[in-house]
């Protein structure tokens, strides 16, 4: 069996700019994608959300697109990410072909329909515009990105709400672990919708402000869209390729709270297990873990939920930790690879991302990173998901060293 | 892979194990064999479904190994009937959305509805495919046993069209 | 007051979907959530919708919820003196 999985390439677009570069100068300077609602056509304007800032027109024209990809958000936003993912990775056309593809959403072409549901609704008869409601399928979404990107072996779809994109990265690590593929690219895409910014707000955990995860006053989300792929792959591919090695996914685990459909358990049961598992399939104690990117959601039950669960682990000290949803806002299906982009960059470049928005703690001692601009030498990281459902997921990223790689 | 025990539920028939036990549809097939767990009349007709075939399934498993199991599930419609619900009272222009039925608008809280009755704490997840492929299914069984190791894996088909189109097809696995 | 309790009763019965249950099941004064009916939070979401939409009562904190939705008489009171239709 493969023991382990190297991680060769990463694209990501978010609200903090398009690439890795650009999300990387956006995180060193502090300065926040969140702002004021200008793609998403909803009345529901007093909530600030973190937008992809190029129109679906603008994809269109730098991807070179036309219909049906054109008007689909989710779909133009993933070829941008897994073309910038397979191109840092230098992936050639035919290394694809015996490569997966594997790509977490719980929204798909849901933008789509809310523009033609009405007309098809009211009409009750089939038009034009019942025709277009088939791209609401998530996993024809994946299919045209994946089409767009190159020809793969196997191309699947997880949905298990916000940790999609993470159980996507493991079900990619797990195929190369098992033989099936060398290669794997994997991650998530998610558009915002006013399918699930109403959904969120009915939840009412929305926050009218910039959200502050962590934070004692902290009162919920700012939803956030993007996508974000890492390529996947084997020792013995990185090695025959001569590709340059951005991290090792240490250790990874899907657990599940089972407690309730949306509310995390009081001791953060899920999240405990998540990662103490993780831990142990990377062979690593509580002491070796350097910094945790949390889910951090900014909700009261999250944010306090997941501490918990840290302080059952760390009941000495909690390694540094913070939440980057108040950067990119919080992009629910995509949030776990977007997430495990920001911490490659963390390892590569020696740096914390800051935890914005943050005034007062929860408890005492639980401090986020707070400090713009810093330099940490980074040698494993912990990356949090968790999901409506109860399902909770971690992913562990190291350093790679070329004498112990 | 060995299999325990098998069910399948379509409107008009439930066969466990070979044997057909009822005609009955979902709501008939609570009162018939569960009874006892009002939660189940706020699900989506989703979780009805997965609900009802884990309960048939899980009957005489102890808590214990229930624990460490792991639920991983297949359809091909996600969670479309209450997303078609749900997108509908956001649509009409004097709208109040419900947050119950928003939460049943992600698939995978069928997954989540079996893990609260049953306390089980293993890996969940829940996959979109185009059919039933069978291959990628079982690839995808097969590698849940290299990374942990439950006791025994709860999983298949699950995937409501309509009240006249539904199908659960689920089985209990050990490696 | 009783007719108001009545029709709540209704109403909660219809949103939750608490099958199998009648009005004359629910004690007015008896807990709404934990021991009582064993309501979530995803209810109270539900019931701040109700007394929207039945009611015209806007709640924007669903913590102001916790005192309101105590019992069906609780929330028979706070109808009463804030209901705008």
């Amino acid at each position: 069996m493969e023991d382990k999985v190297f991680v060769t390439g990463a694209g990501i677009i978010s609200a903090l700019g398009v690439g890795s570069e650009a999300t990387l100068q956006s995180l060193l300077s502090g300065g926040s994608g969140i702002g004021r609602i200008t793609h998403l056509e909803t009345e529901h304007d007093e909530f600030p959300v973190g937008e992809v800032a190029l129109s679906n027109a603008e994809m269109s024209r730098m991807l070179n697109v036309g219909y049906p990809i054109d008007s689909l958000r989710t779909v133009l936003m993933g070829i941008i990410a897994a073309k910038e993912a397979v191109a840092s990775s230098k992936l050639l056309p035919r290394e694809l072909r015996t490569a997966a593809f594997i790509s977490g959403t719980t929204v798909g072409g849901m933008d789509k329909t809310e523009r033609h549901f009405k007309t098809v609704f009211d009409s009750n008869t089939e038009t034009e515009d019942s025709y277009e409601l088939k791209y609401n399928d998530c996993g024809y979404s994946t299919e045209l990105i994946a089409d767009s990107v190159g020809k793969f072996s196997l191309v699947t779809t997880t949905s298990t709400a916000c940790s999609s994109a993470a159980n996507a990265i493991i079900l990619g690590a797990n195929l190369i672990k098992s033989g099936i593929v060398d290669i794997a690219i994997a991650g998530g895409s998610e558009a915002l919708t006013k399918f699930h910014l109403n959904g969120f707000n009915t939840l009412m955990i929305l926050d009218k402000d910039n959200c502050r995860p962590f934070d004692r006053d902290r009162t919920g989300i700012n939803l956030g869209e993007g996508a974000a792929y890492i390529v996947l792959e084997s020792e013995k591919s990185a090695k025959a390729r001569g590709a340059e090695v951005l991290g090792i996914l240490s250790g990874y685990a899907n657990t599940c709270d089972a407690f309730h459909q949306t509310a995390s358990s009081e001791n953060g049961e899920g999240a405990y297990l998540a990662m103490r598992k993780a831990m142990d399939m990377a062979r690593l104690s509580p002491r070796d873990i350097d910094y945790i990117n949390a889910h951090g959601t900014g909700t009261p039950n999250n944010d306090e939920t997941e501490l918990a669960a840290m302080q059952r682990i760390w009941d000495y000290e909690l390694p540094k930790f913070s939440s980057t949803k108040a950067f990119t806002g919080h992009t629910t299906s995509a949030s776990g690879s977007i997430e495990a982009v920001i911490c490659l960059l963390a390892l590569r470049h020696g740096f914390l991302p800051q935890n914005l928005g943050w005034k007062n703690p929860i408890k005492d001692d639980a401090i986020p990173v707070l400090e713009k601009c810093n330099t940490e030498n980074v040698e494993n990281i912990i990356n949090n998901s968790f999901g409506f459902g109860g399902n909770d997921s971690t992913l562990i990223f190291s350093k790679f060293h070329k004498d112990n790689g | 892979m060995k299999t325990i025990a098998e069910i399948s539920i379509t409107p008009n028939r439930t066969i466990l194990n070979g044997d057909t036990i009822s005609t009955a549809n979902i709501a008939g097939l609570y009162r018939e064999f569960v009874g006892d767990y009002p939660k189940f009349f706020k699900m989506d007709s989703l979780c009805k479904l997965g609900f009802i075939g884990s309960e048939l399934l899980l009957k005489g498993i102890n808590a214990e190994e229930k624990e460490n199991a792991a639920i991983i599930l297949f359809n091909r419609n996600g969670s479309l009937i209450t997303d078609r619900n749900y997108q509908k009272t956001i649509t009409d222009d004097n709208y109040f959305p419900s947050p119950a039925l928003f939460v049943y608008t992600l698939a995978n809280i069928v997954t989540g509805e079996i893990a609260i009755r049953n306390k089980i704490y293993g890996e969940s997840s829940f996959y979109v495919l185009n059919n039933q492929d069978m291959d990628l299914m079982n690839d995808i069984i097969n590698n849940t046993y290299l990374t942990s190791s439950p006791t025994f894996i709860l999983t298949g088909w699950v995937d409501f069209d309509d009240e006249h189109n539904y199908e659960a097809k689920l089985k209990l696995v050990t490696k | 007051m009783d007719n108001l309790i009545l029709q709540l009763k209704n109403q909660i019965i219809e949103v939750l979907n608490l099958e199998d249950m009648t009005p004359e099941d629910i004690d007015a004064e008896a807990p709404l959530f934990g021991d009582g009916l064993g309501l979530d939070s995803i209810d109270a979401l539900e019931l701040i919708v109700l007394l929207e939409r039945e009611y015209g009562i806007k709640l924007s904190n669903p913590a102001e919820g916790k005192q309101i939705f105590k019992s069906i008489a609780s929330i028979a009171d706070y109808v009463s003196k804030n209901r705008k239709k």
